[in-house]
């Protein structure tokens, strides 16, 4: 574990919005999981973007966490909900 | 199994050998290095080190918390890790209860507790796993003839950055008298991954 | 869109089939390739985010034809082209 002290912009509870993009590069933010509303469940320490490491670039460590997704939100249907860890860079704020 | 399948696999059984004595050449592999390295992982990695842990977490309130609360630091009690030979991995353990049943899954490669549970079981790799279980964990799980209660809050964790994710399955009824490496016995890999009850 | 690996939520695929008693590895030389692989990113001739994109690199027909340790051996003899170790007709193997 890469435990580095980076401010982390999110907090348990918080709502966030997935990026919406489809890089044409390696990607860790799953294509379902992409534009989506969902709500941090914890921070879990910092690491390098693996966009960047996948690439040869220099990858500062950043917060990554886990969000929670209603399966509504990801597939338009189901009762369960899928949690993703997610880098913050693919993550933006979401007025609640 | 056909001849066809016979001549793959020793074809690509060679072309391994070829690329890795090119490797030794370079003085990059040491075979006996890659043997031990090898042996010692299989030994030291297999679901029966999950099992322990969650054999552990039932007999112990205490370290049932700090399970939940910290998995790697809790997992040195048992003489365990998340290192593995390479860089310690954050292991998150979820549990299962009356109302909540969790599973896991790497929807874009294989990530899986794979320190604590050894190499992971071929399904588990597949598009078919992968892709379904995100969308229809109950539909999946009853492939394993596993049927979820219709009022579970069911979670699927899928594993796309640094953490590993590893099941606590509920206790077995009737097994108050057991001892750890009882229940230990008890637990399957599968258990650990939340596509089987124990 | 995206790449054939990303393939969560995706529909079509058949029925999960589980093999009981599955040994860990089901060939030696898949045991080799891990271990080698282990290796390679140890000392650094690439990383593990290197070692996904190669696979996910992969033609999506190839991909989804190939076993688990086959798209492994792939990203292997692919980035050891890549990163200069070898020239591609060195690892060829007839």
């Amino acid at each position: 574990m890469t435990e580095v002290d980076v401010t982390a912009r999110f907090a348990a509870g918080d709502q966030v919005r997935t990026t919406r993009f489809d890089p044409p590069h390696h990607c860790r933010l799953p294509r379902y999981a992409r534009g989506a509303v969902g709500i941090i469940v914890e921070p879990q320490g910092s690491h390098p973007l693996p966009d960047d490491r996948a690439r040869g670039l220099p990858a500062v460590p950043e917060p990554v966490y886990t969000v929670r997704f209603h399966a509504r939100e990801l597939f338009g249907g189901g009762d369960h909900s899928v949690t993703v860890d997610i880098w913050e860079s693919h993550l933006a704020a979401e007025a609640t | 199994m056909s001849g066809d399948h016979h001549g793959e696999a020793a074809a690509i059984s060679a072309h391994v050998r070829h690329v890795e004595t090119l490797l030794e050449q370079r003085g990059l592999v040491d075979p006996q290095e890659l043997d031990r390295a090898l042996t010692a992982f299989l030994a030291g990695s297999s679901p029966a080190s999950g099992a322990r842990v969650v054999a552990r977490a039932w007999s112990d309130e205490g370290f049932r918390t700090r399970l939940l609360g910290d998995a790697n630091t809790a997992l040195p009690e048992l003489g365990l890790s998340m290192g593995g030979g390479l860089q310690e991995q954050r292991l998150k353990v979820v549990e299962n209860t009356d109302s909540a049943h969790n599973v896991v899954v790497c929807t874009l490669c294989s990530c899986y507790p794979i320190a604590l549970l050894g190499p992971s079981p071929t399904w588990y790799k597949s598009e078919a796993y992968r892709s379904r279980v995100v969308r229809d964990p109950r539909g999946v799980l009853r492939e394993f003839g596993f049927e979820l209660a219709p009022d579970l809050d069911i979670t699927v964790w899928d594993a796309s950055a640094e953490s590993r994710y590893m099941v606590l399955p509920r206790r077995p009824g009737g097994t108050e008298g057991l001892d750890e490496k009882q229940l230990a016995a008890l637990v399957t890999r599968n258990g650990l991954l939340g596509v089987a009850a124990v | 869109m995206s790449r054939i690996n990303d393939v969560g939520g995706m529909q079509g695929f058949a029925p999960v089939e589980q093999e009981l008693d599955e040994p860990p590895f089901h060939a030696d030389w898949e045991a080799h390739v891990f271990a080698m692989n282990r290796a390679l990113i140890g000392q650094g001739v690439y990383n593990l985010d290197e070692f996904r994109d190669a696979i996910e690199r992969m033609p999506p027909e190839e991909y989804l034809a190939s076993s688990y340790y086959e798209k492994w051996f792939h990203a292997v003899t692919t980035l050891l082209v890549e990163k200069g170790v070898f020239t591609a007709a060195e690892v060829q193997h007839d």
